[in-house]
Formats: structure tokens, sequence, C-alpha cells
């Protein structure tokens, strides 16, 4: 990525283009754990997006000052912090919340898009593409977690954000939950079925086969 | 400055200033939060008191739910073993789990007395009275916290008889890893609606509560000391069953709720 | 006009060109169905046997008959009993929507559970709706990726269907039929580019999402009897509360158990049936004997080991191993599921230890894990995704070996 690209591509680019997930198959670990419902899966969504915007904003304004030796370092102390930071507010302001996100939100720190980002744009970029470009990684990281949590939530329980829209049989209604949808796996499942579907649609994302198998014999050798 | 900057002294110094404005932000961010967190974590445990003992949901305001407590809770340090009332601890600071984790204050349970799987029981408990909304101070909810395994979780919640000290008036749990959909279902308010009106003891005195499967057959007599098991949760069910029998039992709240039945509520 | 004659004159209409180019593999599927296909392999390796994959899935399908039958009479008779214990239960049924089957039973055959007829045709009403659905469904799914794809529809589905439709209770609600072939055919086989290349066997992959979806409705703590309002649990679910003695007490015999008088998944219950099946396979030299050997040999082992432990809180350690073989699904599991020659290992060590690590698996997981009761499912789909690393180190010793014999000077 060089100066020339516009801001908005900074931004949009990996919302479809090179989603962190979708293509880069980045930070699944916490896409499994957090899409049960939409409430955690949007937290985590948010926490990231600033996570990784403020830690590309602050990396890229010291970035010449960084000495290459140290600079894994540096820039896992920058993003540490500001985990450790929102985690704070987190259970300040959002308590119920950061119960069920229990330890996803300190993992941040390990999220490879977080990290990522901060070596392969923040360190050669200015402060503000480097702001601009956590926002979008972080959008499209939470595109496909909104959509995680509204697949599971809405098939696993009937609900979307705690509110009932397919009313249980248990309940006195017609709808029976899928379990499955519930449990850590079907996010992978759902993964797979998205990056197929957009895949489909953005060919250019699909990946040249690793190899082909080769004809045994010539067609005219053949009997 | 390119030049100079790969320098150890450089090097040393960018470390030295990042990790120091790292921590005074981290730092002060912990410090500033740390009231409002404290807070948090009192109104959620006090909301899920009173929404065992049925006096408040969750559409309570935490403005309402402190009001609520302060008024109509009253929290007691009591002494396992004997079943005394203890001054030793401030009811509303001690912590009964972190009391059961450290040795001086809890005692290791053998795998015989150990039915609800929980290894360490604490000596000191906290129980709260729920007194009546008319201000005459009397008795009308006691809630017990209790805790035991399940099938992948220890199960976390509180117990609320009524001041017979038998009947139940709720059985809630606010911290559990149990199967969604199966042992899960601790949690649906159908299953927690099947506990009010539930008899604890038998007429021998003895703990006498029983999750069974199939079904209670409600003319049978037992059936006041019966609730439906979870549907395909097993050993979630089997968990409940246990850990109700242990805190209510000797090792449990037991002594506490003979010196209540004897000397009066 | 001959069946030849009309299918000839259709094929330029379905081959490349024609107006119904698109649907050429409907047309191949059809034609290859009834014909030995033209076309021969077009390489070097090349074994002329009449035994071609078409005729591997016929006989594999109709090695499931026994067992078909059987645990069609056993599903009526179970429902029968269950009606003749509480007529009033059949009386409520009947007249209701989801009494449709009573009333379409009531035309050819009544509710007496001593009928050989009458229990035949009951459970017929029950398993004709899945096979249907399961057929219907995956086709659809199979055609489509062929459609799609352009190449043909893969016979394997034959087998797939008739596989998972036997291994669902009788009392499942049919669009979770629907749902849980879907996901087999379309996770666990197109989406690695289809018979052949599934690295699971797709028809136990369909009834694990079940599994885990609806683990209320088929987790086997108290279903499987197609009766509204009765439930009972099966009796591995009984055993793990309160060991064979439950069982027995129950009112099932190892005997019957062996003969598939119990409640069950359709076609796992009657284990004589299964076998007989299974010996039409080995004999054929479609399923192989180490695979199944090797399962049976594993659990046996595992089961005397479990036996030698004992445990005073888990009667499951005390069932012995002749019990483990009768209940469940290991039978059909062993005979029919483990062999699927696709998802098995393919050298003839690997063969053992595949089938070896199923017989343990399955009672490791039945006696261990208390949240299962039944675990053949799970242990075959586990030796699935061990079967590649099985053959690779097979065939890494065998090069191994080799070179050894021949030590360079």
């Amino acid at each position: 990525m060089t100066k020339q690209v516009s801001t908005r591509e900074i931004l949009l680019n990996p919302v479809f283009n090179n989603n962190p997930i979708a293509l880069q198959i980045l930070g699944i670990c916490s896409a499994l754990a957090v899409t049960s419902n939409l409430n955690t899966a949007l937290v985590m969504a948010i926490a990231l997006t600033s996570v990784t915007a403020f830690s590309n904003l602050f990396i890229a304004m010291i970035r010449n000052q960084i000495p290459s030796s140290i600079r894994m370092i540096v820039q896992m102390v920058i993003i540490a912090s500001l985990v450790i930071v929102v985690d704070q507010i987190l259970r300040a302001y959002a308590f119920t919340l950061a119960k069920q996100l229990s330890v996803f939100v300190g993992l941040i720190i390990t999220n490879c898009i977080v990290m990522g980002r901060a070596e392969a744009f923040a360190m050669q970029n200015p402060p503000w593409a480097s702001f601009v470009d956590g926002i979008g990684n972080g959008l499209g990281y939470s595109l496909m977690l909104i959509a995680l949590g509204v697949v599971r939530e809405l098939f696993g329980a009937g609900k979307l954000f705690g509110y009932e829209i397919l009313p249980l049989v248990k309940d006195g209604g017609w709808y029976a939950p899928n379990g499955l949808l519930l449990l850590p796996p079907s996010a992978f499942f759902l993964i797979g079925l998205f990056i197929w579907a957009l895949r489909m649609w953005k060919k250019s994302q699909q990946e040249p086969a690793p190899f082909t198998l080769a004809p045994q014999v010539k067609e005219e050798c053949a009997e | 400055m390119s030049g100079n900057k790969e320098s150890i002294a450089r090097t040393l110094i960018v470390a030295l200033v990042v990790s120091l404005v790292a921590s005074v932000f981290v730092a002060g961010s912990a410090v500033y939060l740390k009231p409002v967190q404290e807070e948090n974590r009192q109104l959620d445990r006090q909301r899920s008191i009173l929404a065992v003992a049925g006096v408040g949901g969750p559409e309570l305001s935490s403005g309402e739910v402190q009001k609520l407590f302060e008024e109509r809770i009253e929290a007691q340090v009591i002494d396992l073993s004997t079943g005394e009332v203890s001054k030793d601890y401030d009811p509303l600071k001690f912590d009964p789990l972190k009391a059961a984790r450290d040795p001086a204050s809890s005692e290791v349970l053998s795998g015989k007395e150990d039915i609800a799987g929980i290894k360490r029981r604490e000596q000191y408990s906290t129980v709260y009275r729920l007194v009546k909304a008319d201000g005459s101070g009397e008795l009308e909810a006691l809630i017990l916290p209790v805790r035991g395994y399940g099938l992948w979780s220890t199960l976390y919640g509180f117990l609320a008889i009524k001041p017979d000290l038998n009947t139940v008036v709720g059985l809630g749990f606010y911290q559990h890893g149990e199967t969604p959909g199966l042992g899960g279902e601790v949690d649906n308010p159908k299953w927690k609606g099947l506990w009010p009106g539930k008899t604890l003891f038998g007429a021998d005195g003895k703990p006498n509560i029983e999750i069974v499967k199939g079904g209670v057959q409600p003319d049978s007599a037992g059936a006041a000391h019966q609730v439906d098991a979870l549907a395909g949760a097993t050993l979630t069910s089997k968990g409940v069953d246990h850990l109700l029998a242990f805190w209510l039992g000797e090792q449990g709240f037991g002594p506490y709720l003979s010196r209540l039945r004897q000397e009066g509520v | 006009m001959g069946l030849r004659q009309l299918l000839d004159w259709l094929e330029p209409h379905f081959s490349k060109g024609g107006r119904l180019e698109k649907l050429y593999a409907l047309y191949e599927a059809t034609d290859t169905f009834l014909y030995r296909p033209a076309s021969v392999t077009r390489a070097t390796a090349h074994v002329r046997d009449a035994m071609d994959l078409k005729r591997i899935m016929i006989v594999v399908w109709l090695a499931t008959f026994p067992a078909m039958f059987a645990g069609m009479w056993n599903a009526g008779f179970q429902a029968n009993s269950a009606y003749a214990a509480h007529p009033e239960l059949l009386a409520a049924a009947q007249g209701t929507w989801e009494g449709w089957r009573l009333f379409l039973i009531s035309f050819v055959a009544g509710f007496n559970p001593g009928s050989l007829w009458d229990n035949l045709i009951h459970g017929a009403a029950y398993f004709l709706p899945i096979y249907f659905v399961t057929f219907a469904v995956g086709g659809l799914w199979e055609v489509l990726f062929a459609v799609v794809r352009g190449h043909e529809v893969n016979e394997g589905f034959f087998v797939t269907s008739v596989l998972f439709a036997l291994i669902l209770p009788p009392s499942i609600p049919l669009w979770q039929v629907a749902l849980g072939i879907s996901f087999g055919v379309v996770i666990a086989k197109e989406v690695f580019g289809g018979t052949g290349k599934n690295f699971l066997n797709p028809a136990l992959a369909g009834r694990a999402f079940l599994f885990f979806a609806y683990p209320a409705q088929i987790s086997g703590d108290a279903v499987w009897t197609a009766v509204d309002g009765v439930t009972g649990a099966t009796p591995l679910a009984q055993a793990a509360e309160g060991g064979i003695d439950a069982v027995v007490t129950g009112g099932v015999s190892w005997m019957q158990a062996f003969i598939g008088i119990l409640p069950g998944s359709i076609g796992e219950t009657c284990t004589a049936a299964i076998l007989l099946g299974g010996a039409l396979l080995l004999f054929a030299g479609i399923a192989s004997w180490r695979i199944v050997l090797g399962v049976l040999l594993g659990m046996v082992g595992m089961s005397l080991v479990f036996n030698g432990i004992g445990s005073a809180t888990n009667p499951m350690f005390a069932l012995p191993w002749h019990w483990h073989l009768v209940l469940g699904g290991f039978a059909f599991g062993m005979m029919f599921m483990a062999t699927d020659p696709v998802s098995a290992a393919m050298t003839d060590t690997g063969k053992w230890i595949f089938g070896a690590l199923i017989g343990v698996m399955v009672v490791l997981i039945r006696v261990v894990n208390p949240a299962f009761p039944e675990g053949m499912m799970l242990a075959i789909l586990f030796a699935n995704l061990c079967a590649p690393l099985i053959d690779h180190f097979v065939v890494a010793a065998n090069i191994k070996r080799r070179e050894a014999r021949h030590v360079r000077q």
C-alpha cells in the first residue's frame, strides 16, 4: 500500500476486498468465542476496532523513533496498555457484558489483526492514514462478527440482542432452536460458508488450486 | 536522526519512555475506574440476591436495586460449623468465595463429605435476610449462597427460603458454564418456576429435596420434595441435587438453620 | 421402444449443445443406474471387473435390507406396544394433524403388537417418510452440485441416504431429517469436492450435526419410541445410570437386544440382521474384514480393561463386551459406517489400526464421558479424522523398513 491510495480506500478496502477474517483468516479464535450472541459480538467488535485504530495511531506517531530491534516489544506494550484500558472501561460501564466476554477482551492483545496492522501498516504510514486503516480493519472484523452473531443468536436462541424474535417451542412457540449454533465450532462452519459466498461474489479472492492432477497418460495412448 | 536510531542508548531511552507512558496510562485508568467497577460488582450480586428472593428482576435500575437492597436486606456473616453470627467480619466486605480459596479461612473436604464437588469449604459465609416491606423488621425470606459442580463447571447461585426455614422461595444461579440448551437450562425461568413452594426438609429434619427424571407425579406423596430434572442434562440435574443436599446438610448451613429453628428467626 | 432405445433417443438432447445440456447429470444418472456405462478408464492402471462403483453401491444398499426391515418391524412393535399399554394415546393421536401416519396405517393394518404385518406397516410409516425426505433433499443437493460443476451425479448418495435414514430415531421430526442430510451432503462432502474426496462419513456427519444441534431430541435420554407422550431412556442411557441390571429389569434381555426388540434408531437395533447384511458385504469384498475385526477386537479389549479396573460409582465400567456389541449403534457402525472405503484408512495395516481405534474410542466414550451415553458415531468420526495420519505413518514405516533392507555400503 502506498501513499497514492485514498483515505476512502484505506477505510473500505478491508471490509470486503481484504477482510481480515474472510481473506487473511486472522482473529478466528475470538470470532468463535464471542459470537454466540449479538451483544457480546458487538461489544467485542467495538473494543477491537478501537484498539486497532488507536494502537495504529500511536505507533504511527512514534514510528520514526522506534528502534527496529525492539519494535515488536514497543508495539506490544502499546497494544497491551490499550487493551487493559478497554477492559477496565468495559468492567466499569458494561459489567454484565464484560463478565460474559471474560478473558476474550484481554486476549485482544494476542489478536493477529492488531499486531498485523501495526507491523504492516502503521510502521510505514503517517498517523491519520494508520488510524483510518485501523478503523477499516476493525470494521472488516466487526462486519464478520456481527454477521456471525446475528445468525448464531437468531437461529441458536431465537433472539436478537436478547429480544425474542422466533418464539421457542419450549415457551409455547414454534421454533426449535439449533443448539449447535450456540457452541463455538458452529462459527467455523459459518465462517467457512461466508468465505465461500464472498469468493463467489469476488472471484479475485479465489486462491489458485495448489496443484492439479496430471493425466496419467496422454489421450492418444489410451486404448 | 536515523543514524543513531539503532544505538543502544537510544533503544533504552525509547523503551523506558514507552513503558513509563504506558504504565502511567494503565495505572491511571485502573485507579480512576476502580470505584465504579467495585460498585458494579456489588450491584450484580445484589441484583441476583433480590431476584432469587422474588423482589426484583433485571428491569430494576441500579438506583432501585441499591435502594431496595439497603432497605430490605440485612447481611450477616455466620460461622458455618457453629451456626453463630460472627461479628468479626464486615458482612458487606467479606467475600466467602475468596475465603474458600485461602487455606487459613477454609478447610479441605474429604471425598465423602464433598458431595457438591467444591473441594474446599470456607469457615464463614454470608447469609442475607430479606425483611418485610412494612418496616416491622420481620423476616420475609432467608437467602443462602450455594455452589456445586454440575457437568462441566461449578454452578454459583442463591437459594431463598421462607421464615419457616423449609419452603423454597426461589433458586437461581448467577454463574455457570453448562451446555447451552441442556444443562444451561438451569437459567430457564420455566424450570426456576418449579422451585417456589417446594419443601426442603423431611419430617425427620433431614434435607429431603430430590430432582427426579421423567417428571414429578403431582399427586404423589413426595411431590413437595421433588422437582423435574432438566431434559437431557442428567449430570447438571444431579449436580443441583447434590449441591442442595450439601449446603442444607451438616457441612453447609445445617447448624445455622437448626439454631434458627430453636431460637426463632 | 425398449428402454435402451428410449435412453439413446434422449441422449442428444442432454449432451453438449443439446437443449437440456444443463441437466446432463440427471440423464447420466438414470442411464448408468440402469446400464453399465460405456465409457472406460482412460489410463494405464486398469482393472476390468463386473463389480464397478455402481454395482458396489447397489450391493451395499441391498445389504442394509435385513437391518432395515428388522428395524421397521421393531419400530412398529415398540409403538404398537406403547399404544396397547396406553390405548388413550392412540385415540388422542388419531384425527389430529400429527396423527397423519396413524390415519394412513389404519387403511392397511391394525395396531396389534402381536401381528407381524401391523408392526411392519407401522414401522414403515415412520421409516419411509424419513427415507423419502433424506433422498429428496440430499438428492437435490447432489444434482445441484453436479449441474453447477458439470460432472455426473455420484451414486454414492444411494448409500449415504439409506445409511443416514437408518441411523435416525423413528420419532425424529422430518424437517430435522432434511437439515441433517443437507449438512452431511454439503458440508461433509461437496465442500471438499464430492464423493471420494470427503474425509468424513457424510451420513454420520449429518447425524452428528443433529446430535449437537437438537440434543434434547436425539441424545437418547428420553425418546425414541414413535408415540407421542411415551418417553423412556434408551438401554444405553439406562446402563449409564444403573448398569446392566437396570437394562434387564427395564425389560430387555441380551437375546432381545441381539435380535433387536428394544427402542433405538431404526436400523441399528437388530444386531442379528446387521451381522447378516455385514456378512454379505464381507463376502462380496466390499467391507474390509480388517476394519471390522479391528473394531471388534478394540471394543472387546477395551471393555475387558474397564471390567478389570472396575468402579464403585460408574456402573458402565462393568458392562461386558457382549452387551457393548448389541446396544446402541455399535454393530451398525462397525459393519456399515467404519467400512466406508472413502473415509477409512487405505493401507492394510492402517485398517487394523483404524478399526481398533474406533473400538477403543467407542467404549471409552460410552464408559467414561458423562455427557454421551452413545459413542459409536463420535468414535467413527474421530477415526475418520485420523485415517490419513494413520496411512501416512504406515507408508512412512514401510518405506523405512524397505530402506533398511537395502543398506548402502
